[in-house]
């Protein structure tokens, strides 16, 4: 029994170093610049990890305050768009013959790039507010409340609608209400997926953030620093501020796992 | 039967979820409509109330006849910078083109956060932006003249003219890399002498000139066209202190040194090892005249080029913003010298001084600002020509009428 359990430890242990050692390889690399001669580079357009990072630990507060602004936009809208579809799911489920015809409809809405709603979204929040920093918040909340929906209104509704066999059926037998169904078994069993849908939204609403700055009319956030230092040429920190952007998508990421790992424990 | 109504049903359900989409989506690119103008009406108001407390010192005439929402006519630059900063209703595109406006804000004493204009004139029209960045040659004539696509404005708006305030920095000019222009100098040569031959025939003929390059492709009607050809012209033509030029392309060291200083003072690098390049720079880091004038001397005698099929970047689309390239091509200017030109439109994000520096292209046209903040990260660019001697950025207001 002790045996097979260090077994199951040390199998984690490799999947875990070994996507580690490849990362530390391709860094050795790039640091001795053989990266930079298979792939043709020169150390202007990618510069070395050194001196990324010189340039992150030099502008710390400044950053910080960019990430500060792509972050606040990313989870505002990640958790107003995650509401939002599951509202749209619990509708789609208490009206089935309208809800998977609609909510096809919500599916082809995520094809929509972001690059189109950006801009309109600015225009349309232009009269909301006398404080640009402010308005251009909001539109870029709403871009990723957008894109975060989708997902969310179409695994929820999925998780609403795929029951156990004969689980609703026992329900019925036990005579239970509309609401009792919905509230102990419905909801219980949509929250697996609730959680395949994040896994999607949360890279995306990064993603999605990013790009909305590029358009907002308040100039902050990773994203537009990223676009500003690479029109003005300056390559070196707009790698720094790609970093911290990928930083921001894995942490982000990493909290996700942590929450599905404490409460999905023992249902998978 | 059943079955059939239902799907007819959902058919229709989607039908109608996309209509509803697409309009509101839609709804979005509109102009404003009169619901809206109760609420641009609103802030305006209030800026004006803001305008006359934050003026009543200086200008003490706003209090006594204003007339309207917007600025009087006989404003001063200061009393308008001032108020539009403390409204935070300044705009301007930035990626690179913000330098003049800011050193202009901090010459007044005001913060130099500015809004992020967009590559229209929408902004500036319903009042989200009361001082708007302009080219004297594009936006200038979008917003006043009433011609397909422009604003219609009049004599109802002015502008600020950044050289008349002392912080203009020069802006297109003609570069390639320093291993370029050492291998390649009679190319060099044979380039800037042919452009400049196409430069003094489209000024000599703007009209004309406005023509080819509608010809080439243009994103732009050709009216507009036509007025950006005048305009161009006399930012060719004419140098800061407004004195003319007939020398066409020369590289004039004070303006170039006042833009270098501005540039030191106003371009902020996160990186430390290129903000340290940067205060480093001299002009003979970021430009060579000898190029020019051994290109346009009496009776220069230009070898054989190196190399003869050679390419330029342009700093935005196809538009007679760029006029002389565009002539020197047409009229064979360049087949004289024994080049094949291709030009190459630029727009939106494109770096005109990263497609050099990697060598996609050999020459290009940029402003001496994002030059030297290329140099200072570490690319080795070279100015060869100065084509405008001025600056063509004014910021624009409304007048009260």
């Amino acid at each position: 029994m002790k045996k097979k359990k260090r077994k199951i430890n040390k199998q984690k242990l490799m999947t875990l170093l070994y996507p580690v050692l490849f990362g530390v390889f391709i860094l050795i690399l790039w640091q001795t610049q053989l990266l930079h001669k298979i792939i043709g580079a020169d150390t202007f357009t990618l510069p070395l990890p050194q001196r990324i990072i010189n340039i992150i630990f030099d502008n710390v507060p400044e950053i910080l305050m960019n990430v500060k602004a792509t972050v606040i936009v990313s989870v505002c809208g990640l958790i107003l768009g995650s509401l939002f579809g599951y509202g749209l799911a619990i509708i789609a489920t208490a009206f089935p013959k309208w809800g998977t015809g609609g909510l096809s409809i919500a599916s082809a809405l995520s094809a929509v790039p972001i690059i189109a709603i950006a801009p309109i979204l600015n225009n349309l929040t232009k009269d909301l507010s006398d404080d640009p920093n402010f308005r251009s918040m909001v539109a870029k909340t709403l871009v990723v409340t957008i894109t975060c929906t989708v997902s969310m209104s179409v695994n929820a509704f999925r998780g609403f609608t795929e029951l156990k066999p004969f689980s609703r059926d026992l329900m019925t037998s036990f005579a239970a209400d509309k609401y009792t169904i919905f509230f102990k078994l419905m909801v219980p069993n949509s929250i697996p997926y609730v959680f395949t849908a994040l896994r999607v939204s949360v890279p995306a609403s990064v993603i999605s953030a990013l790009v909305s700055e590029y358009f907002a009319e308040y100039i902050i956030g990773v994203g537009r620093q990223i676009r500003e230092n690479i029109v003005l040429a300056q390559y070196a920190t707009a790698w720094a501020y790609i970093t911290v952007a990928c930083a921001i998508g894995i942490i982000m990421y990493c909290i996700l796992l942590v929450t599905e790992g404490i409460l999905l424990k023992g249902r998978r | 039967m059943k079955k059939i109504s239902k799907k007819s049903s959902k058919k229709l359900v989607s039908i109608l979820l996309t209509l509803t989409i697409s309009t509101v989506l839609l709804g979005g690119c509109g102009t404003k409509t009169t619901t809206d103008t109760t609420t641009t009406d609103a802030t305006t108001t209030e800026a004006t109330t803001d305008a006359t407390t934050a003026d009543a010192a200086t200008d003490a005439t706003t209090t006594d006849t204003a007339t309207g929402p917007y600025y009087e006519s006989d404003a001063t630059a200061e009393s308008i910078i001032t108020n539009a900063a403390s409204l935070g209703k300044v705009g301007n595109w930035g990626l690179g083109n913000e330098y003049e406006v800011q050193a202009l804000l901090s010459k007044y004493g005001q913060d130099t956060t500015y809004l992020s204009q967009a590559f229209d004139m929408d902004g500036f029209d319903d009042d989200s932006i009361l001082l708007a960045s302009a080219m004297t040659y594009n936006e200038l004539g979008l917003v006043k003249n009433d011609y397909d696509g422009a604003y219609g404005y009049g004599d109802s708006v002015k502008y600020i003219d950044m050289n008349e305030e002392g912080v203009a920095m020069l802006e297109d000019n003609i570069f390639c890399t320093k291993d370029f222009a050492e291998t390649n100098p009679n190319t060099v040569k044979a380039f800037i002498a042919a452009s400049m031959k196409g430069w003094a025939y489209a000024c000599a003929n703007p009209e004309e000139a406005a023509q080819i390059v509608y010809k080439y492709g243009s994103s732009v009607s050709s009216d507009h066209q036509a007025y950006m050809a005048s305009e161009v012209k006399k930012l060719v033509e004419t140098d800061m202190t407004g004195a003319p030029v007939t020398t066409y392309g020369v590289i004039n060291d004070d303006a170039m040194q006042q833009t270098l200083d501005l540039a030191k003072t106003y371009i902020k690098l996160d990186d430390s090892v290129a903000a340290d390049a940067l205060q480093a720079l001299t002009l003979d880091d970021i430009r060579d005249s000898s190029y020019w004038e051994a290109a346009t001397a009496d009776g220069a005698v230009l070898g054989a080029p190196e190399k003869t099929d050679v390419s330029i970047q342009l700093k935005w689309l196809p538009q007679a913003q760029f006029m002389g390239y565009y002539v020197a091509l047409e009229k064979g200017y360049y087949d004289e010298v024994g080049l094949n030109v291709t030009i190459v439109p630029g727009g939106g994000d494109i770096g005109e001084t990263t497609a050099v520096y990697t060598g996609q292209v050999d020459f290009g046209v940029t402003w001496v600002s994002n030059l030297i903040a290329a140099d200072a990260g570490g690319m080795n660019l070279l100015e060869v020509s100065q084509v405008y001697q001025k600056s063509g950025l004014v910021l624009v207001y409304k007048i009260n009428k």
